[in-house]
């Protein structure tokens, strides 16, 4: 994992997208403080964090819909600014998908294409109406639609231009749990095509399985960044069962390497220092006298997420 | 440039609201029309615009000219103030403003189409408003000249004026043939039309400073309220000179009269002062500003 507390990066020669000590301040308040991370061509990067942490200010400035007060963000080696050229390789959903409600999916798929000086002909429409899998309903008005086929027409539009890059803010809200697969293995498959993809999410468990690489935000600053696996080793979770749970949580209490221990079903949770070894648990509690049944990582990313948060907000 | 206007276009004629306007726009003048014919040679109440009432009965083509009278002064300053209000405005709040500055998409061009989009929405609107009462008139009044009774000496230059209701003192009789009224008829819609470029103008920068369409169409029609409120103020004096509605009217007496006149230029050249000032205070804000939305 990089350490959280560098200011600024030395980004890497492929990448894709950099955030470069970006803050955007509104008035007093900093809703993205610092920030710096990167994302290398092929990454699915996971951008998690708690509501208002900054995730989607964040994406906003990273395609030119807001100026960052301080730092710089690029695409493609070249910096952000509004209508920069670098946008047209990128497909991007922020926040939800709008369309103007008059107007049929379709139409609006072909006047936004063609906003941009281009013609239909040219984007990949069949590939995107696939996507959208909407079936007739493309040609009736989006005001009948529902959120669900507003996202999955927000995907359409996205793909229309074969983007190498998505940006994506929550982009299985409003949907099914069938349409979050799809949307799950549409960006694998994306990804797998060769293209890079940087999404927000509070669906930790989407992220786990969809994602290369994750970067935390709280509070506006970066918390974290790296690999999954990275993150999820981060957490130092670890669940036992013994045979004299008290008499364990006793010798498990007054362990320098053990923050926090919990009776949790018939076993006990237990959070600890990156340095301590799960083994040096055990030997702690078989020298008290505990017999160990069952030790089992807690190695999952929203343990990891809330692991993170909580030493955030102990610093 | 041409492909946004295209597209902007179609998102403005396709919506329900403007096709509504649009036949009220024709409907209005149509009852305008019936209604005078209806009312037959039964006198009217003296006060504006009783010249053209009585002139109208000669002749349909002074029914647009009676229509834009009566209407411009209100019903398509709000239509007007829809249209550049809910430029910038109304796409903000539908969120799909930012998925067209993310296409990606000139922020100033994009507000260049939306502001021509909106302008020639407002020029189809007294266009309209003019047809119908030509169409309507000359059926129901014909297509002739008109025999105008004058107050010899009142305008200044010679040019004849028309003679309100009751006045006393020497009069002489002019002819205004079809061709010239049609002539002068055009010339005051376009006047009427270059009247609004004012409202284009603050309309499209009150639609750049919020999200709320609502708000910025009640700005834009406010600041002409309070225009015409201190107008109403004589003792602000050559203040109201650059006020958007000082030179509203100017036009309605061009019908009866030879030429165009000064202050017809002057409220040409402060609509036109207007728009480029506040257009130019839209698009600097506009390609500056965070979308939020």
């Amino acid at each position: 994992m990089t350490a959280v507390a560098a200011a600024t990066i030395d980004p890497p020669e492929d990448a894709v997208v950099v955030i470069d000590g970006v803050s955007k301040h509104f008035g007093a308040v900093a809703a993205v403080d610092d920030l710096s991370f990167a994302v290398t061509r092929g990454q699915v990067c996971g951008l998690l964090g708690p509501n208002g942490a900054g995730k989607t200010t964040t994406l906003r400035v990273l395609v030119g819909l807001e100026r960052p007060s301080a730092g710089r963000a690029r695409l493609f080696g070249a910096d952000v600014a509004p209508a920069a050229p670098a946008l047209r390789r990128v497909g991007a959903m922020v926040e939800q998908a709008a369309f103007v409600p008059h107007l049929s999916g379709m139409t609006n798929l072909r006047l936004w294409w063609e906003a941009g000086g281009g013609r239909l002909r040219d984007a990949d429409l069949d590939g995107a109406l696939e996507v959208a899998g909407l079936g007739d309903a493309v040609h009736r008005k989006v005001r009948t639609y529902s959120q669900g086929m507003k996202q999955r027409l927000g995907f359409a539009r996205l793909l229309l231009g074969r983007p190498e890059l998505l940006i994506l803010d929550e982009p299985t809200n409003g949907l099914d749990p069938g349409e979050i697969r799809e949307i799950r293995e549409l960006i694998r498959a994306l990804s797998e095509r060769g293209a890079t993809v940087l999404l927000s999410s509070h669906h930790l468990t989407e992220v786990e399985q969809t994602c290369s690489h994750v970067v935390v935000m709280n509070n506006g600053r970066l918390a974290a960044r790296g690999t999954v696996a990275e993150i999820i080793a981060t957490s130092g979770g670890v669940y036992l069962e013994v045979d004299d749970v008290d008499r364990a949580l006793g010798v498990l209490g007054a362990h320098p390497g053990v923050e926090r221990a919990a009776r949790q079903g018939d076993g006990i949770a237990v959070d600890t220092a990156p340095t301590v070894r799960r083994s040096d648990l055990v030997e702690a509690l078989v020298g008290a006298g505990v017999r160990v049944e069952t030790v089992t990582p807690l190695q999952r990313l929203e343990d990891a997420f809330l692991h993170l948060l909580e030493a955030g907000a102990g610093e | 440039m041409i492909a946004l206007v295209r597209t902007e276009m179609t998102k403005a004629v396709r919506r329900s609201r403007t096709i509504v306007t649009a036949l009220a726009l024709v409907a209005l003048p149509v009852l305008i029309a019936v209604a005078i014919h209806s009312r037959g040679d039964r006198p009217r109440r003296e006060g504006g615009g009783e010249g053209l009432f009585r002139l109208a009965r000669q002749s349909g083509l002074v029914v647009p000219a009676l229509v834009l009278a009566v209407m411009s002064g209100f019903l398509l300053i709000v239509v007007a103030g829809m249209l550049a209000g809910d430029a910038v405005a109304g796409d903000a709040a539908s969120g799909n403003l930012r998925y067209v500055l993310i296409r990606p998409v000139s922020r100033v061009r994009l507000l260049l189409a939306k502001a021509f989009v909106s302008g020639v929405l407002i020029w189809l609107s007294v266009a309209l408003v003019v047809a119908a009462g030509l169409a309507t008139g000359t059926v129901l009044f014909g297509w002739h000249p008109i025999h105008v009774a004058t107050v010899i000496g009142s305008a200044p230059g010679g040019a004849a004026s028309l003679a309100p209701t009751g006045v006393a003192g020497a009069f002489s009789v002019i002819d205004i043939s079809a061709q010239t009224l049609l002539v002068r008829l055009l010339e005051g819609a376009a006047y009427v039309a270059i009247g609004y470029s004012a409202l284009l103008g603050l309309g499209t920068f009150f639609s750049t400073l919020t999200d709320s369409p609502a708000g910025a169409i009640g700005a834009t029609i406010g600041a002409y309220i309070v225009s015409e409120v201190l107008d109403a103020i004589p003792e602000l004096g050559r203040l109201r000179y650059g006020l958007p509605t000082h030179y509203a009217d100017a036009w309605q007496t061009m019908l009866t009269q030879n030429t165009v006149s000064h202050d017809m230029f002057a409220g040409v050249g402060v609509q036109v002062a207007y728009l480029v000032v506040f257009g130019a205070l839209a698009a600097w804000w506009f390609a500056r500003k965070d979308i939020r939305s």
